[in-house]
Order: structure tokens, then sequence, then C-alpha cells
């Protein structure tokens, strides 16, 4: 079922296969025990003989100790693993060599974004930036030169309110420069799953990798004041 | 009785009843639906801003006092305005009830809601429309606002075009509607009206204590021994009554927050007053319940578990319960100023030094400067206790693992708060005497504040929980009447939590443009976390392996615990997965994560621990019955309230917003069944809330009636149930102190290597002083 983006889901799924797994075997275990040791008289028997002022006799196992100390481990190193190649894709760098999105385009040029199964990963030939900043309690977008099919700004009525309006063309891979003028906020583009902070007096960059055409709210997830809940935009990534 | 104490006792009954009387009509209603307050009062901008008398306006077929549920036929019209040769005088209109439904009864004019209609594209040449109303079932008058266009139908705006408006209340045989409720009242007055409950709790617990002496000569000095006690238990006493008393008050933060997103775009609460509930919520419920709830055990039972007489500084203790009430005092100035704080219990800069944040901010800074100091007290105190004050026989691998839950506690808690507090500072500062910390204009940084508050945060959400798997490690091997699994690598645990909760901060910021390279760092590490806990967990399942599993309500909770702290921290896994985190960060799914592992955790901990402690503390055995029905409640209505909460934030439901928006036609966002949830959830919250009545109540009868506990009721191994119910004070005879013997005499009395090495360096623990 698709949640949020392939990236996302991929990751989801297979952490949601594990999580059923730990769960089952930790409640499988609790269940059993809870009902199969109980007592039959609500007292006795006083199993490891406790007595009030004397530590008890130590109830120690080391292999099995040992067991459920490297097993979680060895998970755990399974799941970072899983989680690096994700984590590369979504803060890879600009302009480098081993860069998922190439050079920046050049006019006329498209990012070709595609999601490549194998991988897991998204991958384009090249990005387009775009400008996004954060104010109490509006966001503005810029398109710098862009032409107006691969990005543009406008307004749209959201919950019966002028929101900001973001147009972007499915199948481009953006670069946003992002900054704040007063507080802290953080665009979350719900359906494509990403959010990073803007700063005031500081840069930060997230990719916009527009795949799928759709219309949805972008939101502000890092609280800023008083119109905090409605500090909304809204993407159109068309076709 | 003597007829003076009757009277005097009737006397206080009186008063008290009457100052509730006196501050409740503040409560007088719910309010009165949605969108009330947005009375049409705009005017029709879009042909002239000022309304415009020469138009007269008129609404025809309106009773003077309407029949419920009956349907009217009014005549909306208009006289006046301009009139030009040759084209019709053209108009429009917009008619908005209060209540009862408005329909079209023709082409001329359509709905834009039960609430409102207007005229179509059709109905632009008339003078007069018709609809129906419907009166509404409650009774209540309902206000009629009624705007009108006259314009000249050239088709362009322009000064001749004019508007006017008319307002017209038609009586229902209720009379007015009332008056929506202010939610700061609302909560103000739940605030008074708790705290005069606790003042009649606490009176009739005066009064039980000896019936005969119910006055003011005894009531007197017996206030003034608790407001001056040294006596650990007392203080114990002190900080548990604070702790139930917020979680009473954080709770009903939570009911308003609640009943502001039982539906989307509600309008019980204010944005501002939103924010100010969510702020409040949070730091009641970490600073002002859950820490001085653990306190309150730690202060009770550590000295009674180590064999020590009281805490090594009784009066430095005192000092650091009694800065509490005075800070939760401060942090909630300004709730009854109108003006909370609005930050979010992070408080993230630049926001909280910014001229946006509410003034209640300074005071609410200035209230956790006093809980930083009373946090660094207490943790002095502890570490020394434990240091030095254990019994004999008790090396450090034989105290107990409450104690060395709140060990570990303590030294966390010690070694992170003075980071807060010096952010405290500078915000402090920042605000009152314009220096420039966090002033990013001047070069302050955004994120400073955030690594020295996560510093401080991520140690300190460990502080809340450790102490919880302290009590379920001693509740569930004596429900057993097992030795806990593992006792070594149980302390090994703790300790590894420790120290990983300073190395894992930097999860809290994933996305905030810190460093890429902390960031990267944090993400592994916070990932290691889940070894030791699960560590934990484990032993706790093969504890009950092979025993004879006692059925307590204690017992219960302990059970239950385990299952809502491993679901927890199942969820917390999602968060270190970068590609994830980005999604999930500030969503619903972190709110049901933390909550469960918060609630389900600590509180469900602590709820075992007042089942289990309950007869030391008073003497009495608590009610069974009521325990096991209190479980059942809360247990089911609590995942009926977090469990949901982890689907709303997948599907983009954002923590900290006053409203959550559904999908419409324009733009995706939350599907419909979303408000379904979110309504279920409130539900559940009400039912959570109102189930913890159980447990009080429980509390209060077995004071009175409960039957008399044996010193150790439940079979209980370390020194507490060595003491008579309630114990004596001080708690152990100085000249007679309690000497712990070891079931494993191979190895009693010699720590380990770490334990060696540890114990070096503390005071030495015997009296065998360096001989020169």
């Amino acid at each position: 079922m698709g949640l949020i983006t392939p990236l996302y889901d991929d990751l989801w799924n297979e952490y949601l296969v594990w999580s059923a797994l730990v769960g089952l075997f930790t409640f499988g275990w609790l269940y059993h025990h809870s009902f199969f040791y109980r007592s039959e008289d609500g007292q006795n028997p006083n199993v490891d003989d406790l007595k009030v002022g004397v530590f008890p006799a130590h109830y120690d196992n080391m292999k099995l100790e040992i067991t459920w100390t490297v097993v979680p481990f060895i998970l755990i190193v399974y799941l970072t693993f899983i989680s690096w190649a994700p984590l590369d894709n979504i803060w890879s760098a600009a302009n480098e060599e081993d860069g998922f999105f190439g050079d920046e385009c050049v006019v006329g040029e498209s990012s070709n974004l595609i999601f490549n199964q194998s991988e897991g990963l998204y991958e384009a030939d090249c990005y387009h930036e775009i400008g996004i900043s954060g104010k109490q309690w509006v966001w503005s977008f810029d398109c710098y030169d862009l032409d107006a099919d691969i990005c543009d700004t406008g307004f749209a009525q959201i919950e019966g309110r002028d929101s900001p309006l973001i147009s972007l063309k499915a199948g481009e891979a953006y670069l946003a420069i992002m900054t704040s003028e007063d507080v802290t906020h953080a665009p979350w583009f719900v359906s494509l799953g990403i959010k990073e902070d803007t700063q005031p007096g500081q840069v930060t960059t997230q990719w916009v990798l527009a795949d799928e055409v759709e219309d949805f709210l972008l939101l502000c997830t890092e609280y800023c004041g008083d119109d905090h809940a409605y500090m909304i935009a809204g993407v159109n990534v068309h076709a | 009785m003597e007829k003076k104490t009757l009277i005097t006792r009737s006397m206080v009954v009186l008063i008290l009843i009457s100052i509730a009387m006196v501050v409740s009509p503040a409560v007088n209603s719910l309010p009165n639906g949605i969108g009330y307050e947005q009375v049409k009062s705009g005017g029709c901008n879009c042909h002239n801003g000022v309304a415009d008398t020469g138009v007269v306006v008129a609404l025809d077929g309106l009773p003077e006092q309407y029949n419920v549920s009956e349907t009217y036929e009014l005549t909306i019209s208009f006289t006046g305005g301009p009139s030009t040769d040759g084209a019709a005088n053209l108009g429009g209109f917009n008619l908005w009830a209060s209540g009862g439904e408005i329909t079209p009864v023709d082409a001329t004019v359509q709905s834009r809601d039960s609430s409102e209609v207007t005229h179509t594209e059709a109905g632009n040449d008339y003078r007069s429309w018709t609809v129906e109303w419907t009166a509404p079932s409650h009774g209540r008058n309902v206000d009629f606002v009624l705007h009108v266009n006259s314009v000249n139908g050239d088709g362009v705006q322009g000064p001749e075009d004019k508007w006017n408006r008319l307002s017209i209340t038609v009586a229902g045989s209720l009379g007015a509607a009332l008056d929506p409720a202010d939610p700061f009242t609302v909560l103000a007055t739940l605030i008074i009206i708790s705290g005069i409950l606790l003042v009649i709790t606490i009176l009739y617990g005066f009064y039980r204590t000896n019936p005969d002496a119910f006055d003011w000569e005894h009531l007197a000095p017996w206030i003034t021994e608790w407001l001056t006690s040294t006596d650990h238990k007392k203080i114990g006493t002190l900080y548990f009554v604070q702790g139930m008393f917020f979680l009473g008050i954080g709770g009903i933060l939570a009911m308003m927050i609640r009943l502001q997103l039982a539906g989307p775009e509600m309008g019980f609460i204010s944005q501002d007053q939103y924010n100010q509930f969510f702020t409040l919520h949070g730091t009641t419920m970490i600073f002002l319940a859950a820490m001085p709830l653990i306190a309150g055990f730690a202060n009770w039972i550590v000295p009674l578990q180590i064999g020590a007489p009281d805490l090594a500084m009784p009066r430095l203790n005192a000092l650091s319960f009694w800065l509490q009430p005075f800070a939760a005092l401060l942090i909630f100035t300004g709730v009854f100023s109108g003006e909370g704080a609005d930050t979010g219990w992070t408080g993230y800069a630049p926001y909280i030094v910014t001229a946006g944040a509410h003034t209640g901010v300074t005071m609410w800074v200035a209230g956790q400067i006093m809980l930083v100091a009373s946090s660094t007290l207490t943790g002095i105190n502890f570490l020394t206790t434990m240091a030095v004050m254990r019994a004999e026989g008790m090396g450090w691998m034989q105290m107990p693992l409450f104690t060395w839950s709140i060990l570990v506690a303590n030294l966390m808690l010690f070694l992170s708060i003075p980071a807060f507090g010096v952010g405290l500072i500078q915000v402090y500062l920042d605000r009152t005497i314009s220096t420039a910390f966090y002033d990013i204009s001047a070069g302050g940084d955004p994120l400073l504040w955030s690594h020295l508050f996560w510093y401080f945060g991520h140690p300190e959400v460990y502080v809340v929980i450790v102490p919880a798997f302290g009590v379920i490690s001693e509740v569930l091997a004596t429900s057993a009447r097992r030795s806990i699994f593992g006792y070594r690598s149980m302390v090994y645990a703790l300790a590894g939590i420790g120290i990983l909760s300073f190395i894992v901060y930097g999860h809290h910021m994933l996305t905030s443009g810190m460093s890429p390279t902390l960031r990267f760092v944090t993400m592994m590490t916070t990932m290691l976390v889940a070894v030791p806990t699960g560590i934990k967990i484990f032993n706790w399942l093969k504890t009950m392996h092979g025993g004879s599993l006692v059925y307590r309500t204690h017992t219960l909770w302990a059970l239950g615990f385990i299952v809502t702290f491993t679901l927890g921290g199942i969820s917390g896994m999602f968060f270190p997965s970068i590609a994830m985190d980005t999604h999930l960060h500030e969503t619903y799914f972190v709110v049901a994560h933390f909550h469960y592992v918060l609630v389900g955790g600590t509180v469900f901990g602590f709820f075992a621990a007042i089942y289990y402690w309950y007869p030391k503390m008073t003497g009495r055995m608590l009610d069974e019955k009521l325990g096991t029905l209190h479980f059942l409640t809360a247990f089911v209505t609590y995942n009926g309230i977090f469990w949901p909460m982890h689907r709303l934030g997948v599907v983009g439901m954002p923590r900290r917003t006053h409203t959550y928006f559904i999908t419409t036609e324009d733009f995706t966002n939350l599907p419909e069944w979303a408000a379904d949830w979110n309504l279920f959830i409130s539900v559940s919250a009400f039912l959570f809330f109102f189930s913890n009545f159980i447990l009080v109540a429980n509390m209060l009868l077995s004071l009175v009636r409960g039957d008399k506990a044996p010193a150790d009721p439940w079979g209980g191994w370390s020194f507490e149930w060595m003491t008579s119910s309630p114990p004596p004070t001080p708690s152990f005879d100085w000249h007679n102190l309690p000497v712990l013997k070891d079931a494993n005499e191979h190895i009693a009395n010699e720590p380990g290597r770490v334990g060696k090495w540890f114990s070096r360096l503390m005071v030495p623990e015997d009296h065998e002083e360096v001989s020169h």
C-alpha cells in the first residue's frame, strides 16, 4: 500500500515487519508466562526463597543475557544499514560526483527524476534551485529564473484563506534553499515525506523530489507563534 | 461530640462550599457552536467600504417569538440606492442566521451552508427574494444578519453602488443564547476547584487522624509540622501530593486540547489559548507531575531500601521540595493573566525571546530556573545518601534495583540539568535586560538553545522513565516470587542507558539544519539505546519464568507496563531512520510514541508503585477490586487515545497545531476518517481522565477503611519491608541499623571490579579509615 513516497514506503514496510516480529516474540512470551507461571493459591511457592533483609540468590544465565544483547544488536546494525542508503539519498550533496541529482540544470534541461526500483533510490540528471522563506506566518516561494512550467508561484484559496502556492513539474528534482526572516519554521511537504527547519540567519537545504502529479498542503511543523497552525501553503505538482 | 467542635467543623465546611459557589458560576456553559463569534460584521467591501442608510433593508415573515422546529417563509427586500433609467435596480443579498436552517425555495437563491444563503447569478436582478427558515430546536434567541447590495447594474464597481446591513434578533422561548465560555475561565476555575478539593482532602486527612480534635488549636501545629518537616517520609508525601495534583491539572489541560481537536477547525479554544495549553500541558506533566511523583517515591523508599534513617541532608531535601510549589506558581502565573507561556515545552529560540512570545514566558522561565535548582539539590542529596548511608552488608551491587534506578536517574539529571539552567538564564536575561544570546540580528545562534535544551532534554526523558524501570523490577520479581533475572545485567543496562542518553540527543534535531555529521552520528547512537532497553525487557520476562506469579493490582500494572513500553520502544526505532524521520518528525506519530513511553512507561510504572508501596506508606491495604477496575478501564482507554495517533501522524497530522485539515477537492491532506479517529481519541481521553479518579477514590477510601497492612504484605526482600507499616520516624534506629545478609554467600560483600573502582570514587564504605 502506498503511503508517502516509494523511498519512505520501502523503509516503513521493512521496519513494520521487524516490529511485528519483535512484538510477536515479546508479547507471545509475556502472554505465555503470565498464564503458565501464575501462582495457584495466590501466594506460594516462594520460588527463590525471598526473605526480608536478605539479598536474594542470584538468578542469571550468562549465555542467555549475552544472546539478548547480541541478537538485538545485530538487528539494530541491520536496521541502521538499510536506513543508510535512503539517508544518503535524501541528504545527497549537490554538485558532487557521488550525488544522486547531478549539477544544476541549464535552461531548458529536464531532471528526468526517476525512482530506481532496483536500488530503491531517487536519481536525476540535474536539479533546479528554488527558494523557500518562512516568516510569521506565511511562506514565500522563489522560483529564481526558472521557466513558469518548471516552477511558478501564486496564491490559492485554502480553508478560506489566501495562501501561497508553488507549482512544480512532476519528474523534476528541486533543491530548496531555505531561510527564515524571524523565528524557526519548518516546511513539511506532506505528500513527499520531507521537512527541514528554516532558521533565521542561516541557510538550510532540502531536496524536493516532485515525483507524482498531486495537489497537496505544505504545513509548518516547527512551532512559530500565534498563527502557526494556519501557516500553510499549496503545492501543485503538475504533469 | 462537643457542640463547639461541631460548630467549628460546620463553619469550615460552609466556608469551603461558599468559596466553591462563588467560583463555579464562572463556568456557565459550553460554547454555542462553531463560528458563532464570526458574526458577519465586515459588510460588503466589494462595492463601498461604508454602509449606506439610503438603502432600506427589510426581512419579513419572522415571528416575535418562534416555535421550535417550525418552518417560516421569509421575504428579503430593499428599497433605495442607485436607480438608472432603463436599467433595473439590481441587487444581491447575503443572509446568515445563528441558529436553525435556511433553505432556498427557488433558483434565485443558493445555500452556502445550512446557516447562510445568498443570491444566485440568476437572482442578481431582483429586489426581493424568498427563502425558508426552519427554526432550531434549542429554543434560544436567534440572530439574523442580512446584507444587501443596491447597484446600478452597469457591471462596473463604483461609488454609486450602495449596500446596507440589517440585524434582527428573534426571541426563542428560552431567552438569550448562552455566552460561550472562555476556556481560560474554565481552566482557571477547574484549577481553583481542584485546589479546593485538595484542601478539603487534606483537612479530611487531618480530621481522620483525630476526629475529636478538629479545631484550629490542633490544626495549626499539624500544618506547621507538615510545612517544616525534614522527615524523608513526610517530604515524600508532599512530593506525591504535588505530583498527583499536577497530574490532574495537566490532565485538565489535555482534556481542553482534546475538546479543541475533537473535530477539524473547531472554535472551542482560540489559537492563542491553544498554544498556551499545550505548552503548559507539557511543562506541567514533565516537571510538575512526573518529576515530583518520582521524587516522592525516591524520598519515601530509597532511605528505607538502603537501611538509612533519613536522607544525608534532610534540610536540603526540604528546600528542594519547597522550591517546587513556588516554581509551579510562577509557571502558572501567566495563565491567570491571560498571557501564559506559548512556546511549547521545548521553548525553541529565537521565538522564545521575540516580542511575539507572551509576557508569561518570563515567569515560566523563572519558574523552571527554580526547578533546576530543586533538581540539582535533590541530585546531590540522593547521590550522597546512597554513597555513604547504605546499611552494613549492602555493596553497590546489592542495592535494590529501584534504588539503583534513582541513582542512575540522579546522575543523569545532575550532569545534564546545568546545561538547561544556563540556557534558561540566557533566555531570562534576553527577555529582561535585553542581552543578545538569541538575538539573531546581533549574531545570536538559534541552534544554541536547541543544543542546550536537548543535551538536558533527552537525559531528562530517561530520568523520568528509568525510575519506572526500577519499580517494575521490584514489583515483577516480588510478584513472581523470584529473584530478578540477571540483577547485574539489569544494573549495567541501567548504567548503559544513562551513558547513552548523553550521546543521542541530536536525534531531536535531525531536521534542524545542524551539522550533517552530528546528525548522522546521533542516528547511529540512537539506534543503540534499544540494546540496553531490550536487555531489561527480556530480563523481566525471564524473571517470570519458573516463577509463581501472584496477581495483584501492581502485578497487572507491571505487565501492562511491559506491553505499552515495548510498543513505545518499537515506535521509537522509526525515528532515527532519517528518511522516515523527515516525514514523521513533529507529527502525531511522535506524540503517540512519547505518550506510549511516558504514560505507558512512567505513569503506569508509578501506578504500579502506588499499589505496591501504598500499604507501606499508610499502613492500609488498597482495595484490589477497585484497583483491578482502575487497571482495566485505564489500560483500555489509554490505548484508545494513543494507538490511533500513530496512523494520524503518518497520514499527515502535525503536532502543536490548533486544527487539522481534511482533504478537499483542491488539496490533499488528511483523509476524512482522520476526523472520526480524532473524535474517538477525544472520547477515549475523557474516559481515561475519569478512570484515574478510581485510583484517587481507592486511595482515599482505603485510607479510611482499608485493612491494616502488615509489615511485608507482598513478601519482598528489601529493607523497607522490615519496618512497620507505616514506618516510624526516624525510619531506622540510629543505634540499631539493619544489616543486609546475602543469599549468595560466596560473593557476599564483594563488589565486582567495576563496583570496586566506583567505590573508590566515593567515600569509604566502612569505618576502616586509612591508618596512620
